[in-house]
């Protein structure tokens, strides 16, 4: 997450927004936000769907595992990563995405 | 019968087998350690690390750090038998923990993250304003303590910017809190801040200049 916040300067030139999804409740994710500083959005979906329907559940493994999903500006999933953000490769897709989107 | 006779004897070859490879185990190892960054040495005694970074290494018995995380770029430790804990790393970091791009905001951001797991308590840090690579850079020296186990740690973090992009030279010395600090290593990590410079512009700066 602090990587995002360290990129959301560049997220911001080109045209992308980032928002955190978490299962903890939104009291641990407000002083949790707070203490690290992030300035965007992180959501509480302690039900789980939105992990289930990304599938972040890993076969045998009860707990949700990291994902990066970049959606376009039409709601296409362009991209979905699993592990620890590959920040470089992200940039690079929302550059060429930003370049698309000025062809459109 | 003659199964029978393998099936007996099948336990006696695999315990010979088992056993030759426990004994060239033991055999003498006779491959050098290589270190790789003699290949990439300059005739000035630089090295060009992935062809974006040039350095003096810090002498032996420094060593190079093999990465498998993002923490650093480029990473050396120094270990010593003077009680435990007893060992310095000096590193290049392109990604320093925090996100401010004003430095003194910076280093506040990143004394919260730094050696978080270790469980280090920070001291204030001391800060001054110096030059690196002849741009505006801040200095912040630090001693942290780990309460339980009584150990300690100088802290030395050169901020600088590469492009707009905040960038970090890292320098920690861990000791017992009863022994004193040894500066010699420090200076090695001067010596390597000072003969680092960069030969690319960096992923920041190519990614709006040019397709990374």
């Amino acid at each position: 997450m602090e990587g995002h916040q360290r990129n959301l300067y560049l997220y911001e030139r080109l045209n992308a927004r980032v928002a955190g999804v978490s299962r903890d409740q939104v009291d641990t994710l407000k002083y949790w936000a707070e203490d690290l500083g992030l300035s965007f959005p992180v959501f509480s979906n302690s039900i789980g769907h939105i992990g289930i329907w990304f599938e972040t559940l890993e076969a045998g493994y009860p707990m949700f595992s990291r994902k990066t999903v970049i959606i376009d500006k039409w709601g296409v999933i362009r991209y979905m990563q699993a592990g620890h953000p590959d920040y470089r490769a992200i940039l690079t897709l929302l550059k060429q995405l930003h370049e698309e989107e000025a062809t459109r | 019968m003659k199964r029978a006779m393998w099936e007996s004897r099948t336990p006696g070859l695999l315990t010979a087998l088992y056993i030759a490879l426990l004994l060239s185990a033991c055999a003498p190892m006779t491959s050098k350690v290589v270190d790789p960054l003699v290949q990439l040495q300059q005739p000035d005694g630089s090295v060009v690390w992935q062809k974006e970074y040039r350095f003096v290494p810090p002498p032996a018995p420094w060593q190079l750090i093999d990465l498998d995380e993002d923490d650093y770029s480029i990473a050396f430790m120094k270990i010593c038998t003077d009680g435990y804990p007893c060992q310095s790393t000096l590193a290049y970091a392109e990604e320093p923990f925090g996100y401010s791009r004003d430095f003194e905001e910076r280093q506040a951001e990143f004394f919260k993250r730094f050696l978080w797991a270790s469980r280090v308590n920070f001291a204030t840090p001391e800060l001054r304003k110096v030059k690196i690579m002849g741009q505006d850079g801040l200095e912040a020296i630090t001693v942290g303590i780990e309460p339980v186990l009584k150990h300690k740690v100088r802290c030395k973090i050169l901020f600088f910017r590469r492009g707009e992009r905040v960038v970090a030279f890292y320098y920690t010395q861990w000791r017992d809190e009863g022994k004193s600090f040894d500066t010699a290593d420090e200076t090695d990590f001067d010596r390597f801040a000072e003969s680092f410079s960069f030969l690319l512009p960096s992923f920041y700066e190519r990614l709006f200049s040019q397709s990374p």
